[in-house]
């Protein structure tokens, strides 16, 4: 049957019609063609391209705006990061300023309450031996008087003031 | 009649006409009418579905324009492979109308079935499947190189035909006929024969069998456009092509 066809098909291109039967059909199309072409342009390839076109630029202006912005964030930061660090560094120097001006006052205090107190305590002594000389002192006074007295009540007062 | 076979069962499916057109008469002269009606049909389909897409355009795609802007990128590539960055902008509609044309025409001849509307004489297929339309094709794509060589170089642009050596004369001339050859009769025999073998399997087994012959028949159909706007751009492209032995070196140095 397919033989039949082929053979049918070679036969036909002799008389009208056919295959390979080309006639005004052919201008035509073409002309058609270029017509097709045009109001592709207008309606499909015009429009859209421009507007691939617009996108393309307004996702690359995006971009570099988002890149300039992210380039401005980070050397914000670092920036912040830096004074962080330098106010970090300044507060530990005024910490550890306070604290060696704390230790001088304390050990300064220290050692006059130590001197106050030896100063006292060596007042306190001699006030001591002060007052022991003076009991002492009064002391003998009163051993005179009283072994006078006691030599009176024993021997009576004449004896005494005869001797 | 000698060229209709039928099966008296299946009268309206199993007919395979081959060659036969229905005439219209213009003045004195003869068009193929049904080769007409489909392309209208695929003109139709193409202005109005450019025309749902790019009614509303949105900066972000959808639907309709999302396709579309597909297939837009899909030409753009092509041509822009074939041409080059710089020049490939002016062809783009040349070449992205001759592959959505033929596309759709095999596509349509494929899938709508055109069978069903009976005709005095002739039956519908795709405009693809006939040669008048093939050769249209070709012939404007050989125009198109040529005036892409002429208006970019002149007169020089027959400096080509003796570049790389003077000796490729001939062939070069020779290849200027046997380009618009080639491109036409590789596409109108592809569709031709694909319907065919479609037609007779249906005549044998009008069931199932005929198939996968149908899926391969849109496959190599979808090829055929490919191949067809991209050698037109390839040709477009070479002959805007830069042979100039100066220039050469001194964008090689």
């Amino acid at each position: 049957m397919t033989h039949s066809i082929i053979l049918l098909a070679a036969e036909t291109a002799g008389k009208e019609g056919g295959l390979f039967d080309i006639d005004a059909t052919l201008p035509l199309m073409a002309i058609q063609f270029l017509f097709l072409v045009l109001i592709l342009n207008a309606t499909f390839y015009k429009p859209l391209s421009k507007a691939i076109d617009e996108r393309d630029e307004f996702i690359r202006k995006n971009q570099l705006d988002a890149r300039e912005r992210l380039s401005k964030t980070e050397q914000l930061a670092s920036q912040y990061e830096q004074e962080l660090a330098t106010a970090r560094r300044q507060s530990q120097q005024i910490v550890a300023d306070a604290q060696a001006e704390a230790e001088k006052v304390a050990a300064e205090k220290i050692a006059a309450a130590v001197k106050e107190a030896q100063a006292q305590r060596e007042q306190a002594a001699q006030e001591i031996e002060q007052q022991k000389q003076e009991a002492l002192a009064s002391l003998e006074q009163q051993v005179d008087t009283l072994s006078q007295q006691i030599m009176e009540k024993l021997l009576g007062t004449q004896l005494v003031g005869q001797r | 009649m000698l060229n209709i076979l039928r099966i008296t069962n299946f009268a309206h499916l199993a007919e395979l006409e081959v060659g036969k057109h229905l005439y219209w008469q213009i003045g004195n002269l003869k068009v193929h009418g049904q080769v007409f009606l489909t392309s209208w049909f695929v003109i139709t389909l193409l202005v109005i579905v450019s025309i749902a897409a790019t009614r509303n355009i949105n900066r972000i795609p959808r639907g309709l324009q999302n396709f579309m802007e597909y297939a837009l990128e899909f030409i753009r590539d092509l041509a822009k492979n074939q041409i080059g960055e710089k020049e490939y902008r002016p062809w783009v509609p040349f070449v992205g109308t001759l592959f959505l044309f033929i596309f759709v025409s095999n596509w349509s001849g494929a899938l709508v079935p055109f069978r069903l509307i009976h005709l005095p004489e002739g039956e519908l297929a795709a405009p693809t499947s006939d040669i008048n339309t093939t050769v249209a094709l070709a012939l404007l794509t050989s125009l198109a190189y040529f005036y892409a060589g002429f208006s970019k170089k002149g007169l020089g642009y027959f400096g080509n035909y003796v570049q790389p050596v003077p000796f490729m004369l001939p062939f070069k001339i020779i290849e200027d006929f046997t380009k618009p050859l080639s491109l036409s009769f590789r596409l109108f025999g592809n569709i031709l024969a694909d319907e065919l073998v479609v037609g007779v399997l249906v005549l044998l087994v009008p069931l199932f069998v005929p198939l996968p012959v149908m899926a391969l028949g849109l496959f190599t159909s979808a090829i055929q456009a490919l191949i067809f706007a991209t050698l037109a751009a390839a040709y477009i492209g070479e002959a805007m092509e830069d042979h100039g032995h100066g220039e050469e070196h001194g964008e090689h140095a």
